[in-house]
């Protein structure tokens, strides 16, 4: 690892500036506004995910709500509607609480079924590549843009939100917050009592798309085409 | 109340009009017009052309000229802006930053002054016809008037007012690029006429000279028929108590 | 490519813009959508004033203490396994991510779509040692493709038709399909699906740097940027050192303005936040990752009253709104950086020798300022360029300074100017008909060549107002 022509560059900037380099005591002024604190402030949980469902149209993305004992059913229902053949899924530890081990485990019967395995290395990309539906748990959800932040980690690669046509976030309703600034003061805290942010924070906010010729909206780029949020009671 | 006219170089010298109706409609509204003579240009076209120490002569002669005025009122938003600005502009001057502060502070577009100053929103005037109206990028973006001309617009009795598509572009006049980037200025001109036209008004009404010349001589050239007026024209209109309507 | 595109003189560049039927009716219409967009977020928000005041404060604080920032954000970087190279020029910029391209033996290098890069004219020096780079994001692959420059720094392929596109791919990759967006676009999505795949090398801009935890955002729609940081095992981001956060606090508000301001949207389809290397048994992202942070030219504006030009963070509003971009479109520029931003940025990071009609192409209507989501005071911004020109440049035609001169004898002698009342009228008479002036002398030509010119009235205000005080006829 290496550092290179830093020490010129920055005595450069400074002296630019005007003043001797800046190493250290340098802390953030309260800014003397804060609009991004006051975003559905006093939102219920039950509102939040009105104004997440409501946002789901505007991105092109289904809105599924479900509890525990339904997620498997359900999740079926989304992926026959997709057609698929095969999936990918994190190997989270929430598979088990909330009971897709064992769904996975049934699918597995009609459809191919690949859990993330650290261990296979580089096949997990090939696999994601071939997959019709990718699967995987949101860490904290975004009501007011339809957003799903996704921290990856060994269990979690980022190509499962990614390769697939088709990708399904579980939504685990206590995951729900109001908008961005939420989920940046999280990363942000932990970073400050010492724990690094991941790898990759991917926010998802629907499916991939371009609206680079001529102005048209194509839903479906380069990552994901169809996109179903299943929120979880 | 005692108001200074600011007549703008524009309307001393080719509309004679506007200044006109600005005095006549200021001394309805009770207040007493005075002149300074030795007003001239209020320096901006040296100063958006970059020519610093041209611009700061004009300027110097402006707050001379309204030294001793209580209030410093003018048919123009582009104008007044540029008072308003004497202050950065000749910020760190030892003589002439305080003056220049003052000027500022005293100064005001016409509609301004009457709602913002005066709290009049109805002038009392009578206007029949067809009105659209020009917000000049100046007046709203630069001085920050955005409401007072259309509140006492709407007010006119008769008026049949109806708002211009894409109100906030600008109409292409920018001082001298109509003159430099002529070739530029003339598609912006062309694009806010054919705006004009789709509201099949009979009047555009403004309340920059610079503006409504621009809009103005372009549709002229295009043989359209939409009369264009300052704003202060149409305030002016009103029926007098002896009777008969006075423009 | 560099800053500049192109060899073609101002007028000539103009005169191209205005004729380009289609061009114009894209980006007017284009516009429209993106004004509407933007202008639909900020009445939803309902204190948007309040947002760009923030997001200007937290753009002043980072600029003003960059060194710092900078400082904090390298070494959080080599924490997480990185390399971090400050590159003062775009030489030394292209000479580093040169060599590791040519270490790791690489022979193709996916994209995302970045400015800076474009600034620094990386492909090309990429090229030139064999390598194959492919631009990712649909429109610079368009662009790429056509060996076309971009015209706008959002939509990069903004001045082009479906048809072109569509010969494009015909001419470029032998497609045979039809001309609809859908298509295209599908036919780019196997395309490239098959060069991320196989790139030895992505290589991304950066839309902000985050300080505290030395992690590089990235906001797209498409996915791309998702895709290069995940499947090439070497990995290098470039970032003009301005776009710099000090926390993720920071990051968040100026993406949630960016979004907003740029396309209209809440979030776009991608924020991707990155930091440094995988960790250890992760599959997906680098092994190997290199910051290149690069200057060239932007210190100089540090310190000076172009500073919080720097605060720009490439949303597009103000080019959304120009109506001088909207009539001659984003080549007439002749720079990367196209409309107001590109008017105030281009001679500062480029010089004025070849950019020094820019800061006068536009009306200083202050449409850019209004709409800008930090605040840079963009027109007034051109008109501190046009007192340069004209003071330390002395780059202003001589037959203006004479008017201008002039100008101000006759704007601070009050008898002078007395009598100019009295004589316009007569001066113009020679060229008046019917009170107007169709076919104007000097100046006033390329006025009359689209539009009459009023005659001065018969009387002079001060005349009128003379006669009213003595008493006579008002």
């Amino acid at each position: 690892m290496a550092i290179q022509n830093r020490d010129s560059f920055l005595s450069n900037l400074a002296a630019n500036l005007g003043r001797p380099q800046r190493r250290e005591s340098v802390s953030r002024p309260e800014y003397s506004v804060q609009p991004q604190h006051e975003v559905f402030k006093d939102y219920s949980a039950e509102e939040l995910i009105g104004v997440l469902k409501e946002h789901c149209k505007v991105i092109h993305t289904d809105f599924v709500r479900t509890d525990k004992s339904d997620l498997q059913a359900t999740l079926k229902r989304v992926l026959d509607g997709y057609e698929a053949a095969s999936i990918i899924a994190s190997n989270d530890k929430r598979n088990q609480e909330y009971g897709l081990d064992k769904a996975y485990e049934e699918f597995s019967k009609e459809v191919d079924v690949h859990i993330w395995d650290a261990s296979l290395g580089k096949e997990n990309q090939v696999i994601a590549e071939r997959t019709d539906v990718g699967i995987s748990f949101s860490d904290i959800t975004l009501a007011e843009s339809g957003t799903v932040a996704l921290m990856t980690n060994k269990d979690n690669g980022r190509s499962i939100s990614l390769m697939p046509k088709c990708y399904v976030a579980i939504i685990p309703k206590e995951t729900i917050v109001p908008r961005m600034t939420q989920a940046a003061g999280k990363i942000h805290q932990d970073n400050e009592k010492g724990i690094a942010p991941p790898s990759s924070v991917c926010f998802v906010t629907g499916p991939s798309n371009s609206a680079d010729i001529e102005m048209n909206l194509i839903v479906g780029v380069h990552g994901p085409v169809k996109v179903t949020y299943i929120v979880v009671d | 109340m005692k108001v200074s006219l600011f007549i703008t170089c524009v309307s001393d010298i080719v509309f004679a009009d506007v200044g006109k109706n600005t005095v006549e409609l200021l001394e309805r509204l009770g207040c007493e017009v005075d002149f300074p003579a030795a007003q001239t240009c209020c320096g901006q076209p040296a100063y958006n052309s970059g020519y610093l120490s041209e611009a700061k002569k004009a300027m110097k002669q402006m707050i001379k000229a309204f030294k001793d005025s209580e209030y410093v009122v003018g048919p123009s938003g582009s104008c007044v802006g540029m008072l308003r600005e004497y202050p950065n502009v000749l910020k760190g001057d030892p003589e002439w930053e305080q003056p220049a502060i003052d000027l500022a502070n005293k100064s005001y577009e016409v509609t301004q002054f009457i709602v913002d100053v005066l709290g009049i929103t109805d002038v009392g005037s009578t206007f029949e016809g067809r009105v659209t109206y020009h917000p000049s990028c100046h007046m709203t973006r630069i001085l920050g008037v955005k409401e007072a001309p259309t509140k006492l617009l709407k007010n006119v009795k008769g008026i049949d007012f109806v708002e211009l598509p894409v109100k906030e572009d600008c109409c292409g006049f920018g001082g001298t690029f109509a003159v430099k980037n002529a070739d530029i200025s003339g598609e912006m001109v062309k694009e806010k006429s054919r705006h004009v036209s789709e509201t099949e008004a009979e009047y555009l009404v403004g309340g920059d000279m610079g503006c409504l010349m621009n809009i103005g001589g372009r549709m002229r050239r295009e043989g359209k028929n939409v009369k264009v007026m300052h704003i202060t024209e149409i305030l002016n209109t009103h029926v007098k108590e002896q009777g008969g309507v006075t423009a | 490519m560099s800053i500049k595109i192109s060899e073609a003189p101002y007028k000539e560049r103009i005169g191209k813009g205005i004729d380009n039927d289609f061009m114009r009716q894209a980006v007017s219409s284009a516009q429209g959508r993106f004004r509407n967009g933007r202008l639909t977020q900020a009445e939803e928000l309902g204190n948007w004033e309040d947002w760009r005041q923030l997001g200007e404060e937290i753009r002043s604080h980072t600029l003003e203490n960059i060194d710092y920032y900078l400082y904090q954000l390298s070494e959080e970087v080599e924490k997480r396994g990185g390399n971090v190279f400050f590159a003062e020029t775009a030489e030394e910029a292209n000479t580093y991510i040169e060599n590791v391209v040519k270490k790791k033996n690489a022979k193709k290098v996916v994209k995302t779509k970045s400015m800076v890069t474009e600034e620094i004219g990386l492909n090309k020096t990429l090229e030139e040692i064999g390598a194959e780079v492919v631009e990712s994001d649909l429109g610079e692959w368009i662009l790429q493709l056509d060996e076309d420059p971009p015209s706008h720094i959002v939509t990069p392929a903004l001045h082009k038709n479906r048809q072109q596109i569509k010969n494009t791919f015909q001419d470029k990759k032998g497609y045979d399909k039809s001309d609809t967006p859908e298509e295209l676009a599908s036919f780019a999505r196997e395309q490239l699906r098959q060069d991320f795949l196989t790139a030895d090398v992505g290589i991304t801009g950066c839309n902000f740097a985050i300080a505290e935890s030395g992690s590089v955002t990235l906001v797209t729609n498409e996915g791309n940027a998702e895709m290069v940081t995940s499947l090439p095992d070497t990995q290098i981001s470039v970032m003009g050192m301005e776009r710099l956060v000090p926390t993720w606090e920071d990051m968040e508000v100026l993406v949630s303005l960016l979004t907003r301001a740029a396309v209209g949207q809440k979030l776009t389809s991608y924020i991707t936040t990155i930091t440094g290397t995988r960790l250890e048994e992760e599959i997906d992202g680098p092994d190997d990752y290199h910051l290149v942070i690069v200057d060239n030219g932007r210190s100089k504006i540090l310190g000076t009253e172009f500073q919080s030009a720097l605060h720009c963070i490439r949303c597009a509003a103000c080019i959304n709104v120009c109506p001088v971009y909207r009539h001659v479109g984003g080549h007439a520029y002749n720079s990367i950086y196209p409309g107001p931003i590109g008017a105030v940025l281009t001679p500062l990071l480029d010089g004025y020798e070849d950019h020094k009609e820019l800061p006068y192409a536009s009306s200083l209507c202050a449409a850019c300022t209004e709409a800008c989501p930090v605040k840079i005071p963009l027109h007034e911004q051109l008109i501190r360029h046009r007192e340069i020109i004209v003071e330390e440049e002395k780059k202003s035609p001589a037959s203006e300074k004479i008017m201008m001169k002039g100008f101000a004898q006759w704007a601070s002698n009050p008898a002078a100017y007395k009598l100019s009342t009295k004589v316009a009228r007569s001066a113009l008479k020679p060229w008046t008909k019917e009170e107007y002036v169709e076919n104007g002398p000097g100046p006033l030509k390329g006025w009359t060549d689209v539009r009459d010119f009023p005659a001065p009235g018969k009387q002079s205000f001060r005349s009128w107002w003379n006669k009213r005080q003595k008493g006579g006829e008002a």
